[in-house]
């Protein structure tokens, strides 16, 4: 052995050992190339634009993909599905803590929470190179889809944690609850913010405008004018401030704004109707896309056949409407209830076009037709498995100015207001119902519940009520004939047996709340305790001075 | 026989002083094994000498010694033998086998030392354990061999992976598999899924040793990967001598060992009737008389099927006095006992070793392996649709085919199943992988006794899977689009490591060996998916046939980088007090800057007491040794980029948009794991028994854990921002690990071995960080998503979670009872629903009120089952006579629970798929009083059926099969895991035909299994590899009984 050969080795290590030692830290740092890191976004308005986008899809799919309806119109019972656990319980007043779509939905509606806050916070703390106003627009678009988050949360579970800054959270997220009322002040301060730095249109259809933030404030102030200042859920009284906060709301997009009703109804709920002017509000799910979260699951837990999607996920045969909706419909009241229910008879052209349309010919049942288009085929490939491509509804012109009605209503017994009449009688007229000329709730609650069955409202209206007449509501809610069946006999609809495969329970007081869900009781025991008033460190906006 | 060795000793000892005055002569002989049969290559030196000869192939040898001189006989495998000349020309020698050969050499990471030495706690698994299994993958041949190892197959798909869980469950996040070190070259054996096992790549047949290394002692030169232990794999390689062509093959066929007892058509039909006039269904026409009905179809028959196996595997070896090389060609072809399953495996490997300077050596190896997985029965992907399960649910009344032999299905198609045969024929499920592993080595001897070796490892693996839903229509359910998906992902892996080791030993009884050595690792992986529909038949499959405007694509990319050093000294003063101390410096970049770096330190004793003068010359010990050690390891298994706030891509109708994706932790650090082993080795009977106990406890703290925040942190569902990765509290781990190997008989040819491992571990959980310090996890069953087990500090970690069945209601006072001041109170009975048919009725469970509040609700769950066992053993015992060997191999586990989690709804009465046929024995309801009403509980009362099962009713209000202790069953089993035969032809004849050595052979897997367990199989392992899921049965597939036939040459 040559002694230099190993002194070669020897030094080569050496310099091996120190050449590797002095690139430790390069060595070891990495960089993603799948995904863009916080300190490298934020960079310019499309970015801004791009952060919001989300906030329209993705974080309400949970919400979407069961609870929309299941709640929405399970609740109410404008909806049976004696065999999909994923409606029942809410039907039967059965749900529990762990009941799937309300677990979801909860922790959809905290996602729309957190990730606005996040856009809010983030691009406060690091958007470069974009004018005030810039930013002031993409923080009200999130804003608003807080607000409303919170909206729901306050109507479903009364008292919430109220979040804005998910991060500084992360450390101590054992937290109390704030009281509903507080709930409801955040979100018609997030709305106020939403309505005054919206533009009045936009580039991209579907985006919000300040129209659609004035619309939502209508329905928050309406619901908000029974609980302010109302200790006793009986009083039977609303707070008149709201009402005229409620009424200047509606207004403002009744005559400011310039939109107008659609003047087919059925043509709301096609594709192409999408985003109508008349919607103010519709979350935006990708046609085409099969991809899971992004999509319009609707159709495939509505669809009666995979004739009607052309692929397996069709899993509506045993969801379809009530016999309390059924027998609900005025008789004239053909052109929402074909468009909304399929009843016997029924053509539909859009579907099953390679066979010149589809007859609906069931006799025990009228399954769902809002939020069914079709197949792949018949809609150019729109619609992919578990993906209808539509549009979910969430405010339509149309409830502003039912909303404007109330609010007109108020506290009286009926009214005649010309201005109530003037638009609750556009909504009529467009339906093909002849126009009334003195309004009483009953009118205003029979005009909700079909203007806007299946389109996830029903319940919240009901919990509106409630808030100033409970106990109508509770008897309401145990006389509306729950789990009946019925049959096509004669040309019409007559009720049958009680479907006994799930027991109803009583509705009681308790059953207007839904529980916390399991796991966020286990995880935050507070939950169980008494709410803490929140601390508001922003002064309230005055839209209308 | 060691009267003999006392004797030959004797003689040694007379003969010594003689040795002095002699000559030189020519002696010649042969060396023979106990069988008679030459041995070849038996090293035969002159004692205080280097003069040496190696016998030729029949086993003789001559050479040129002193009359006086003493000869040594070595050979792998034998003991040595001394004999002194006496100036005798020939002399004839038979070698005996060794039983254990103390002087073994194994591998410990970076180096190797002499068992003997091994101060931690590690256990040997050689390929003779290979050779006596069926093992497709190396994971199931450590099953039931080494103590403190503990294997369960998370399903017995062909080609799919085990939870390997080296003294019990480590860490609570996914990942508690150990690594796997094949040459060098690192592999996680952590897929994260159940049908995806990385370990299927590698041929068992090239394996020459597995070492496993256990106590943190002996993984801390692994350092932060070390935590759940690291198994080392040691491939063949060629040995100096002529070369040996081996054949080693074999065939055989599976079936699957057990049937579920499920309804038959007829049994179905009166059930079914059953459940009409109870409301539930409606009459169905065709089941008006059931007895004129025969079997229809059984499921289980047509989904499984006798599944064909083999297995063959060529290698040549051979060397020169300085190069060695070795080549080996596998495969491997095994259907599925399941249709719509299978794994095809093809190996390549070679490696070549050569002295190439009197100072240096260098290696190469290199291993190519390309398999095929057929996964049509079901996946893990979306939605784990598995078809094991839909074939338990079909009813006999639907048929596999119609008449024109295509696939048939039910008639309508609400809440029916598919055809799972139909499905699992025609769909595409396949996954292909490339895998190249290869390595190059140096190492000069840069001064006696020190040594530079460095290393360059790769591993390059590439993976494609291919899916293709074909249209199809089974009776009324159909499908129309057709899809295809095409998923390609690559990762390459590289090392380089360069160490230093100097031995020394001085003045005879300090013996030193020394170890420093640096490390860098770097991997990368990329995905790449693509999507299309719209095709316009069944022919084609590519994405190219299909509707270019339904495309998708997706992909993304990672990395991870390790910087190491590393130090290992071992000291030993005169083969009786050892000290190892090892260290390594650890930095990853999973981690911030400020957290990247991390120290893991051991240290060991032992003390080999029977080298002491007190028992040295003993005849009964031949070997006592007591170890200590004590040492800290980590476990870095978070994703990359935990650390940093990382922004999340969305489609979106207005293009591309951004969520924020995760919630940072910059503080995120190591998790470690500190461990203690006492342990202890005898030898007795010049090694005929040999007894290793070891003692142990493992501490983890910081435990890894992607925090559970709440829901209302917007951390769960669609859009969630991944909670952060955070360092959460703290699990223990102590146990017990006992091995003894004995000779029992060895007398005129006739040998009887046994071995025998005890494991026995408990876990606890220490602390968890978390507020409430409770960990759930769920499993989803259509849109039901339950809480199956709770992991809470004080007890071990996925506790099975649910409520308590404590009775039934069987008659109308049941629902009463008097309490302690003799009051009459209800009850408790789920909350809101009252004493009514369509509520809680007689027939129904009664549900403990665990918190006593009066009504049952969620807070009444409460443990109801612990998935770790008591203890598992294993018991081996071969057999050897003449040329015939037999070995029996039995394996089990005691103590443990399982979920039979299937049957939630394969024993609820009022489920419309089909069941088990105990369903039937639901409790049956009648009237007390004739004469009374027929709808007052008061005037009912349970009057048949089964004492455990619920009644039959269209409410399923009082949920009787909710998750409860009714569904946990005892798992302990005893298995005869493996029966094999073995017969050597006769050396005489096969050398007639120019072979070595011929041996046929046959062996039985999973020969049968004792146990309670109403399953298929009650080894379950872990759904998903997660430890917080283990032994939750929900439709695994079952584990397959294997016969085959084999033959084994050698040329």
């Amino acid at each position: 052995m040559k002694r230099n050969n190993y002194i070669k080795a020897l030094g080569l290590s050496l310099v091996l050992a120190i050449g590797i030692s002095g690139c430790n830290d390069d060595f070891l740092d990495s960089t993603p190339n799948d995904q863009i890191t916080l300190e490298n976004y934020f960079q310019n308005n499309a970015e801004l634009q791009a952060a919001t986008a989300p906030l329209y899809s993705k974080v309400w799919f949970d919400f979407n993909d069961k609870f929309y309806y299941a709640l929405g119109d399970g609740r109410g019972n404008n909806l049976f599905a004696p065999y999909s656990d994923y409606i029942y319980p809410f039907t039967n007043f059965t749900e529990t803590s762990l009941t799937g779509p309300m677990v979801s939905a909860w922790a959809a509606f905290y996602n729309v929470v957190g990730q606005s806050n996040n856009t809010i916070n983030n691009i406060r703390n690091f958007a470069v190179n974009v004018t005030e106003d810039q930013k002031n627009l993409a923080i009200a678009e999130a804003r608003f889809m807080r607000g409303v988050a919170y909206w729901y949360l306050a109507s479903l579970w009364g008292d919430v944690i109220l979040i804005e800054d998910n991060a500084a959270m992360v450390n101590n997220p054992i937290v109390p609850t704030n009281p509903r009322n507080d709930v409801f002040e955040f979100a018609i301060r997030d709305l106020e913010f939403a309505a005054k730095h919206l533009p009045e249109t936009t580039g991209q259809s579907g985006r919000l405008t300040s129209w659609s933030a004035y619309g939502m404030l209508s329905r928050v102030y309406l619901s908000y004018a029974g609980l302010h200042g109302n200790s006793d859920p009986n009083s039977g009284t609303r707070s008149a401030e709201y009402l005229e906060l409620a009424k200047k709301a509606a207004l403002k997009v009744a005559e400011e704004s310039g939109l107008e009703l659609n003047e087919d109804y059925a043509a709301l709920f096609t594709l192409e109707g999408n985003n109508d002017p008349e919607h103010l509000f519709t979350l935006n799910w990708v046609g085409g896309s099969t991809e899971y979260g992004i999509t319009n699951t609707q159709q495939a837990y509505f669809a009666w056949n995979s004739e009607i999607t052309g692929d397996d996920a069709a899993w509506g045969y045993y969801t379809y409407a009530s016999w309390d909706v059924i027998r609900t419909y005025e008789a004239a009241d053909q052109e929402r209830l074909h468009a909304t229910f399929a009843t016997n008879g029924a053509f539909y052209p859009e579907l099953r076009k390679e066979d010149g349309g589809y007859t609906y010919e069931e006799t025990d049942r009228c399954n769902v037709k809002k939020g069914v288009v079709g197949s792949s085929k018949d809609t150019d490939g729109v619609v992919q498995r578990m993906n209808s491509g539509a549009t979910t509804k969430m405010l339509r012109l149309a409830e502003v100015y039912l909303n404007l009605a109330e609010a007109i209503l108020g506290n009286s017994a009926s009214t005649s207001d010309a201005v109530a009449l003037e638009y609750f009688n556009k909504v009529r007229t467009r339906a093909g119902m002849p126009t009334k000329s003195e309004i009483s709730y009953s009118d205003l609650h029979y005009e909700r519940r079909v203007e806007l069955a299946m389109e996830g409202q029903y319940w919240y209206d009901l919990v509106r009520r409630a808030y100033y007449k409970q106990q109508e509501v509770i008897n309401y809610l145990n006389n509306q004939e729950r789990a009946v069946q019925y049959e096509f006999e004669n040309g019409q609809y007559v009720a049958g047996d009680a479907n006994t495969a799930q027991q109803v329970a009583t509705a009681t007081e308790s059953m207007l709340l839904l529980p916390y869900p399991e796991g966020e009781l286990v995880q935050n025991p507070l939950l169980r305790q008494d709410p803490v008033p929140y601390v508001f460190n922003e002064e309230r906006i005055n839209l209308f001075e | 026989m060691f009267s003999k060795g006392i004797v030959l000793a004797f003689l040694l000892l007379l003969t010594v002083p003689f040795s002095a005055f002699s000559q030189d002569l020519t002696v010649s002989g042969s060396v023979m094994d106990q069988q008679g049969g030459p041995l070849p290559g038996v090293s035969i030196l002159i004692e205080g000498t280097s003069t040496g000869v190696i016998t030729d192939i029949d086993g003789n040898y001559s050479l040129n010694a002193p009359g006086t001189s003493v000869l040594v006989f070595n050979f792998l495998g034998f003991e040595s033998q001394k004999v002194s000349v006496d100036n005798r020309s020939t002399i004839n020698v038979v070698l005996r086998e060794s039983f254990m050969s103390l002087d073994e050499v194994v591998v410990v990471g970076y180096g190797s030392m002499r068992r003997t030495d091994v101060t931690g706690s590690m256990v040997s698994v050689s390929s003779d354990a290979i050779e006596k299994s069926v093992p497709t993958s190396i994971d199931q041949v450590l099953q039931g061999r080494a103590a403190g190892v503990q294997v369960q197959q998370n399903s017995g798909a062909p080609g799919s992976s085990s939870s390997i869980r080296i003294r019990g469950v480590n860490s609570i996040n996914a990942t508690n598999e150990p690594i796997f070190v094949i040459d060098g070259v690192v592999i996680d054996g952590n897929s994260g899924s159940s049908s995806n096992n990385p370990l299927a790549s590698i041929n068992p047949s090239d394996i020459l040793t597995m070492d496993v290394l256990k106590d943190a002692s002996a993984t801390a030169i692994y350092g932060s990967r070390g935590a759940n232990g690291v198994i080392l794999i040691t491939t063949k390689r060629g040995e100096k001598g002529m070369a040996r062509v081996t054949y080693d093959g074999y065939m055989g066929y599976q079936e699957i060992p057990t049937r579920l007892d499920l309804m038959d058509l007829r049994q179905y039909a009166e059930h079914k009737n059953e459940r009409a006039e109870a409301n539930i269904v409606n009459d169905d026409s065709f089941f008006i008389d059931p007895s004129i009905l025969g079997k229809g179809t059984d499921w289980q028959d047509a989904l499984y099927q006798r599944a064909f196996m083999q297995s063959h595997n060529l290698s040549v070896s051979g060397g020169s006095e300085k190069s060695t090389y070795a080549l080996g060609l596998g495969y491997l072809d095994q259907e599925g006992i399941a249709i719509g399953s299978g794994f095809e495996r093809i190996t390549l490997r070679g490696n070549f070793d050569s002295q190439v300077k009197d100072w240096l050596k260098a290696g190469v190896n290199f291993s190519l392996s390309n398999t095929n997985q057929v996964l049509s029965i079901g996946s893990d992907n979306a939605n784990n649709d598995t078809m094991i399960k839909t074939a338990m649910k079909q009813t006999p009344n639907v048929s596999v085919r119609n008449a024109e032999g295509t696939f048939d299905g039910p008639d309508d198609n609400m809440y029916v199943q598919t055809n799972p045969v139909g499905l699992a024929s025609i769909r595409e499920n396949d996954r292909e992988r490339l895998g190249i592993r290869s390595g190059i080595f140096l190492e000069a001897t840069l001064l006696k006794g020190l040594t530079l070796k460095t290393e360059l490892s790769s591993d390059f693996n590439m993976n494609n899977e291919y899916r293709f839903t074909p249209s199809y229509r089974f009776g009324a359910l159909s499908n129309d689009v057709i899809q295809s998906e095409r998923v390609k992902t690559y990762s390459k892996y590289w090392s380089w490591n360069n160490v230093l080791n100097y031995t020394r030993t001085l003045n005879e009884v300090h013996s030193v060996n020394a170890m420093l050595g640096q490390e860098m690792q770097e991997s990368q992986w990329e995905y790449l998916y693509g999507y299309r529909s719209g095709f316009l038949n069944n022919a084609a499959h590519d994405l190219n046939a299909g509707d270019g405007t339904t495309s998708q694509a997706n992909g993304n990319s990672g990395q991870h980088a390790m910087m190491s050093y590393f130090g290992r000294i071992f000291y030993s003063y005169d083969d009786r007090y050892m000290l190892t101390t090892t260290l390594r410096h650890d930095g990853s970049s999973n981690f911030s800057e400020d957290n990247r770096w991390g120290w893991f330190p051991s240290a060991a004793v032992a003390w080999r007491i029977s080298n002491e003068s007190f028992l040295r010359d003993n005849l009964i010990v031949s070997n006592l040794r007591l170890r200590a050690g004590w040492g800290k390891v980590g476990n870095q298994n978070v994703p990359s980029y935990a650390y940093t706030s990382v922004m999340s891509s969305v489609t979106t109708v207005w293009g591309t948009g951004q969520l924020a994706g995760n919630t940072a932790n910059p503080a995120l650090q190591w998790e470690t794991t500190q461990s203690s082993n006492l342990g202890l080795d005898v030898s007795l009977f010049q090694n005929r028994v040999e007894f290793i106990a070891d003692v142990y406890h493992k501490k983890t703290d910081n435990l890894l854990l992607r925090l559970p925040l709440p829901a209302y942190m917007g951390s769960q569902g669609q859009g969630a921002t991944t909670p952060p990765w955070a360092n959460v509290g703290s699990l223990e781990n102590k146990g017990i690990e006992l091995t003894l190997n004995t000779v029992n008989v060895d007398r005129g040819g006739f040998q009887w071995r046994s071995n025998l491992v005890f494991s026995l571990n408990r876990n606890k959980v220490v602390e968890l960080d978390t507020e409430t310090s409770t960990l759930d996890v769920t499993v989803q069953e259509g849109s039901e998503v339950t809480p199956v087990t709770r992991t809470v500090v004080g007890k071990p970690i996925g506790q099975f979670y649910g409520y308590k069945v404590i009775g039934r209601f069987n008659k109308g006072t049941d629902f009463y009872y008097k309490d302690a001041n003799g009051q009459v109170k209800e009850v408790a009975r789920p909350e809101g629903i009252g004493i009514a048919e369509s509520g809680v009725w007689i027939g129904d469970y009664i549900f403990e009120d665990v918190n006593g509040d009066g009504v049952i609700n969620d807070s009444d769950r409460t443990f109801i089952g612990n998935p770790e066992p008591k203890f598992t053993f294993g018991i081996g015992n071969s057999f050897a006579y003449k040329g015939f060997d037999l070995s029996v191999q039995l394996g089990g586990s005691f103590g443990n629970d399982v979920i039979n989690y299937q049957r939630r709804w394969l024993e609820n009465p009022r489920e419309n798929h089909n069941l088990l046929v105990s369903a039937r024995d639901y409790a049956r309801l009648g009237v007390v009083d004739a004469n009374g009403p027929e709808n007052d509980y008061r005037n009912l009362e349970v009057v048949g059926g089964a004492d455990d099962m619920y009644r039959l009713s269209a409410s399923s209000s009082n949920a009787n099969n909710r998750m409860s202790n009714r569904y946990v069953e005892d798992g302990s089993y005893l298995r005869i895991q493996n029966i094999s035969l073995g017969y050597n032809l006769p050396r005489r004849w096969v050398e007639q035909i120019g072979m070595e050595n011929a041996k046929i052979y046959a062996n039985l897997q999973n020969v049968y299994t004792w146990t309670k367990y109403s399953g298929y199989d009650p080894e379950v392992g872990a759904h998903q590899q997660n430890a917080l899921l283990s032994g939750v049965d929900n439709a695994r597939y079952p584990s397959p009984r294997i016969y085959t036939l084999g033959l084994n040459l050698t040329f």
